[in-house]
């Protein structure tokens, strides 16, 4: 079995590379600093406990004696203390895993946990003052680690009772929302260490306190395809986030983190300047490039937020344990949120239904690309009327929250109320067939469609 | 290096929701006799825990934890009969003898129901076997023949000593000390009995009120005797040594109970801080005892040792009330000074350094390993060799990241003027350190400890120090980020109190974290309930909320201590039935229903995530045949009254939208003004 991805990281530090052949269950000490770093394959499940000893995965403790089933992720397991762990997978499960074994002064998780008692230092000011916390944005490369970086401060400030505000701005991964969203939501509690960002509210309980997000549809992969229409949704999630920030008092006080799409050392930096603005950040982190920290470091110096604070950028380095995570394994990714979404994950079953639709009944818009658009006419075409057609076959489509008798920018400027999944369109009997979350009809919202995330084929049937 | 084991995670989650069992409150004393019930197999950590609990807890309190062990022995049965049974006679007396006599009657009474079978069981045996109850009859017909008769000298002989006469049994013995006891709010005095039930027979009433010395040397002398007039903090003189008698030994020194009185003092000592703010012996002191705590915390120590941190604790709690807000002079004890004296890094002064406890300590913990104490054997070296490098490097801190080796601790205290010299038998005899868990991993452990600013020095008048003194030297710069700050770490790791065995979740040691904890374990509790049902019903992904809800929604944590601040005591038994009465329904999945409104006001319903459904509800909603109503409209329409819109709105149970609550308080009554008046 071929897996994209696996088997072609050399093992930085030295020692073990766990083979899944050999034994199914396994002990693994970890010293202090240490990092337990694994990749396991689609359809595989790595069961890893925490016999003795503190772990934490993206900055979530570990339960002791708890087992963990990891599936489909490339990640790691670290520890302050040294801990044992216990790992264990059924035969033929697929993964790949070492140890790293760098000491304080080679880990980056010195800095980022530094980072994160500075924030919360920066937290308990605010609160002192009533002022704003923190709003930190996470930038650098692609696969530098921003992600989990954002994670792992996300869950040391649940850890110590703060309640930030996380927000992706990255349009290629979803948080708690399908790619091609732009989402923020309050974390208050505890992440799921065996997923990305926990789960979203379904009709049922959740063993692990669901995440409330607020989404915007942009439906596309990247910034640049429209770059208007992304600022312009940048600017919709940014005061809404504010208003959630100024009106709820613990959130305030624990501020903001922002998670970015990756940065190319060639330009690209417009969107970041406007994050900063729109957010009013205060603290930049540059992760694994000099080079753009430098030039972010220009481009800053001097500056002040909306809230006359100075904007501080902080270089930071990247965790040696970042793999590449080549374009078939985050379309794998992909097509795991999207099945997660509909039928939930392993812990919880869901059940989606599936619906039939009159073309005329529906109200279909368009995501349009306008690369170049910079004049307003072009980018208020930024959604059109479409018909629905066998190309939207197998595309996830967005639910909005606005009515068919709204106008294009408002259904534009609307968040995300779920997604629907088409299965079958048929042209002669003018007829789709949807798989929804749930069993009603959509009514009158208005469905957008995109082409990220792209087509996903093998979703039903 | 945190292991505890299940059965003692179990009895410690039992032992904290034992704490807030304050009054007689059925719910509360079923709950813990379900969680008995299905954790049978921990039966013996959980008795322990419970009777280590009534035998500590303030006598007006012991009658509830009684009611608990009353109930699990009635409900459960085996194997806690057996459990409780060895020490019943025990448990049952002591809590007998501090409680007034309002509290025994209802003793007497739960007593003769224990030797009756179970109410409506089938088993005919009795609840506990004559064996286990006789001797407690036996001794209580003893009490009240001897109480009777001695009750007026006693009184005359309360008098003389006390100017005043007091009925034995009555009162909190912490009145009887010396110390002005407005001079510490009450919740905190509570705690100062506890170091009465010290083993060494060490008790607040002493200053005032010496006991017979020939009391404490004959601690197993039979029951009678202890009827005998006697002031009332005497509770010490009813308690066996650690060792022999009726069998306690088997059950030691808790930890546990060890951290509470070390709570205890730490509050005792924040409460001294307050006095005396600026007074750095204190400070010192302070420090240390925390530091103390979180070694009893992280580490699993043997109990020859526990029964030393004990007896110390215990001598030192007396100091502190011999000597409030003075600067502490060290006991005087006559026994041969086996340490050196304090090196001058021990002057306790007032900086950063200090208060990280980097420098004080290290010279501490590195004085420990050169004096003539090295006779302790000290951890295999394997820990100090595989550390890693950055704490030997220059920092400031380094040495704080050296083995927190119990006996170093007690050092320390003791060089910090805490705790009295170690006497011969304990600086001589080599301490099996079989201490730090014997984990597989040779591996750092956990770095000393600080103060901590929310959980163990929050709460207090006086502003403590907080996360922004620790990170001030942090600097959002990489060179400044790169430097190791082990001191910090504890503030997510052990300072944060144990972990949820569930989620691993931590949670902080005092009251608020204590709340906290039960509420999240009655989260968990309910929601692996609701999983078993609804995995049989089937469920889907939900839509999300739109961008209004969104802004206006509050995190709930485990649902509630933010939500009903008010409510807790008040409407704890009250909110059950009143919640029942909620109406709502699921927000209709049809789309077309989802935008109808009330056929009777023409308003629209409130969409609300109810934490309690897990899923969005209609509140105020109600459903008759294919129409939703507003409930409090429905009810105005058909005068089926009795309850108002007011009260109902504020039954509603879900603290989500906290503020929108409040809106709809006023729109439901306007609407039921605007429907009286226009009838």
């Amino acid at each position: 079995m071929s897996i994209p991805g696996l088997g072609q990281i050399a093992p930085t530090a030295v020692q073990t590379t766990t083979s899944a052949a050999v034994s199914p269950t396994t002990t693994q000490s970890l010293e202090p600093f240490w990092e337990y770093r694994f990749e396991v394959a689609h359809g595989s499940t790595l069961n890893i406990k925490l016999v003795s000893g503190t772990a934490e995965k993206d900055g979530t403790e570990l339960a002791p004696s708890t087992p963990y089933a990891f599936t489909a992720t490339k990640t790691r397991i670290n520890t302050w203390h040294g801990c044992t762990l216990e790992i264990s997978s059924e035969p033929g499960a697929v993964y790949d895993a070492y140890t790293s074994e760098p000491t304080a002064d080679e880990t980056p998780m010195v800095s980022y946990v530094n980072l994160h008692f500075k924030l919360d230092g920066l937290r308990a000011t605010a609160e002192r003052t009533g002022q704003m916390g923190p709003r930190v944005l996470v930038i650098g490369p692609p696969n530098s680690g921003k992600t989990s970086l954002v994670r792992m401060l996300t869950g040391w400030a649940t850890r110590v009772g703060r309640q930030p505000l996380v927000v992706n701005a990255d349009c290629r991964e979803g948080m708690l929302a399908l790619p091609g969203t732009l989402s923020a939501a309050v974390f208050a509690t505890i992440i799921d260490p065996t997923s990305e960002w926990g789960s979203t509210p379904s009709s049922g309980p959740s063993p692990v306190p669901v995440k409330l997000p607020l989404a915007y549809y942009y439906g596309m992969a990247s910034p640049d395809d429209n770059p208007r229409f992304f600022k312009r949704l940048l600017s919709r999630l940014a005061v809404a986030s504010t208003s959630r920030l100024t009106e709820d008092p613990g959130v305030k006080t624990s501020g903001m983190l922002i998670d970015s799409g990756g940065v190319n050392a060639k330009g690209g930096y417009d969107h970041i300047a406007h994050i900063v603005a729109e957010f009013s950040v205060n603290i930049v982190l540059v992760v694994g490039s000099e080079r753009v920290g430098s030039e972010m470091q220009k481009r800053f110096a001097g500056q002040q937020t909306s809230l006359g604070e100075t904007i501080t950028v902080v270089g930071l380095d990247k965790s040696g344990g970042v793999v590449e995570r080549d374009a078939g394994f985050m379309q794998q990714v992909r097509e795991a949120a999207i099945r997660e979404y509909f039928f939930g994950s392993s812990k919880t079953t869901l059940s989606p239904f599936t619906q039939q639709m009159d073309f005329a009944a529906l109200s279909m818009w368009k995501v349009n690309q306008a690369p170049t658009a910079s004049d307003e006419d072009s980018y208020s075409e930024a959604i059109e009327k479409a018909e629905p057609s066998l190309m939207m076959q197998n595309c996830t489509l967005a639910v909005m929250y606005a009515t068919v008798h709204d106008t294009a920018e408002t259904i534009r400027d609307s968040n995300v109320m779920g997604f629907v999944y088409v299965a079958e369109v048929d042209e002669k009997r003018r007829k789709l067939k949807v798989l929804a979350p749930v069993s009603a009809r959509l009514g009158d919202r208005p469905l957008l469609w995109g082409s990220w995330p792209e087509p996903m084929v093998s979703l039903v049937g | 290096m945190t292991s505890y084991s299940e059965s003692e995670a179990v009895a410690e989650d039992f032992r904290e929701a034992l704490e807030d069992v304050n009054t007689n409150d059925r719910h509360e004393i079923s709950n813990l006799t379900l969680i008995a019930r299905e954790n049978t197999e921990h039966a013996l950590a959980i008795s322990g825990a419970l009777v280590d609990h009534i035998k500590r807890i303030a006598p007006h309190k012991k009658l509830p934890s009684l009611y608990v062990l009353d109930s699990i022995v009635k409900n459960v049965g085996t194997p806690y009969t057996l459990f409780f049974g060895r020490k019943l006679y025990h448990t049952f007396m002591d809590a007998y003898a501090m409680v007034d006599m309002g509290t025994r009657r209802k003793m007497d009474e739960m007593l003769k129901t224990w030797k009756e079978p179970v109410p409506g069981s089938i088993d005919t045996r009795p609840v506990f076997p004559p064996d286990v109850v006789r001797p407690i009859e036996n001794a209580l017909i003893k009490v009240r023949t001897t109480a009777l008769q001695q009750h007026q000298a006693h009184m005359k002989s309360q008098q003389q000593l006390l100017g005043r006469g007091r009925p034995t049994a009555q009162g909190m013995p912490y009145r009887e000390t010396p110390t002005p006891p407005g001079a510490r709010p009450p919740p905190q005095a509570h705690g100062y009995q506890l170091p009465n039930h010290s083993t060494n027979g060490m008790s607040y009433g002493q200053p005032t009120q010496p006991l017979p010395p020939n009391y404490q040397s004959h601690p197993n002398m039979p029951f009678p005797s202890r009827s005998t007039p006697q002031p009332m903090p005497s509770s010490s003189a009813f308690q066996p040594p650690p060792v022999g008698g009726y069998g306690m030994s088997q059950a030691g020194i808790s930890t546990g109970s060890l951290n509470d009185d070390i709570q205890r003092l730490i509050t005792a000592f924040k409460a001294q801080i307050a006095q005396a703010p600026h007074d750095p012996t204190i400070q010192t002191r302070l420090k240390a005892l925390v530091d103390l705590q979180t070694i009893l915390q992280t580490q699993n120590l043997p109990q020859d040792q526990l029964v030393l941190v004990k007896n110390q604790i215990s001598d030192l709690a007396v100091t502190i009330r011999a000597s409030p807000a003075q600067p502490p002079t060290p006991i005087p004890k006559a026994q041969p000074v086996a340490v050196a004296p304090p090196p001058p890094a021990a002057a306790p002064k007032v900086s950063l350094d200090s208060l990280f406890g980097s420098g004080a300590l290290a010279a501490l913990m590195a004085r420990s390993s050169s004096t003539p104490q090295v006779s302790t054997p000290q951890p295999p070296p394997a820990t100090v060799a595989t550390r890693s490098p950055p704490p030997q490097r220059a920092e400031p801190q380094k040495a704080a990241a050296a083995t927190p080796d119990p006996m170093a601790l007690m050092n320390m205290l003791r060089q910090a003027g805490m705790l009295p010299p170690p006497t011969p038998a304990v600086a001589t005899t080599p301490v099996p350190i079989s201490t730090p868990v014997p984990v597989p991993t040779p591996s750092l452990p956990f770095p000393i400890p600080l103060p901590i600013p929310g959980a163990t020095m929050g709460n207090q008048s006086r502003r403590p120090v907080t996360m922004e003194t620790f990170t001030g030297d942090i600097a959002l710069k990489a060179s400044s980020l790169k430097q190791f700050r082990p001191q910090l770490l504890p503030f997510l790791f052990e300072a944060q109190g144990p972990q949820c065995t569930q989620c691993g979740r931590r949670f902080a040691r005092d009251e608020k974290g204590k709340r906290k904890k039960t509420a999240h374990m009655d989260w968990h509790f309910k929601v692996n309930q609701r999983i078993a049902e609804a995995e049989k019903r089937g469920q889907h992904r939900s839509w999300l909320v739109d961008e209004v809800d969104w802004i206006n929604t509050r995190e709930t944590i485990d649902k509630d201590h933010a939500g009903h601040p008010g409510d807790s005591d008040a409407a704890s038994g009250g909110s059950a039935s009143k919640a029942a009465k909620v109406e709502y329904i699921p927000v209709p999945d049809d789309a077309a229903l989802a935008a109808s409104v009330c056929p009777i006001c023409q308003d629209r319903f409130e969409t609300r995530w109810l934490d309690d459904a897990q899923e969005f509800v209609w509140a105020d909603a109600m459903k008759v045949g294919e129409r939703i109503y507003h409930a409090s409209c429905h009810r105005e329409a058909t005068k089926d009254g009795g309850n108002t819109p007011m009260v109902f709105a504020r039954s509603t149970p879900e603290p989500v939208l906290g503020k929108r609550k409040a809106e709809q308080d006023e729109l439901s009554s306007v609407r039921g003004k605007m429907k009286t008046e226009f009838a």
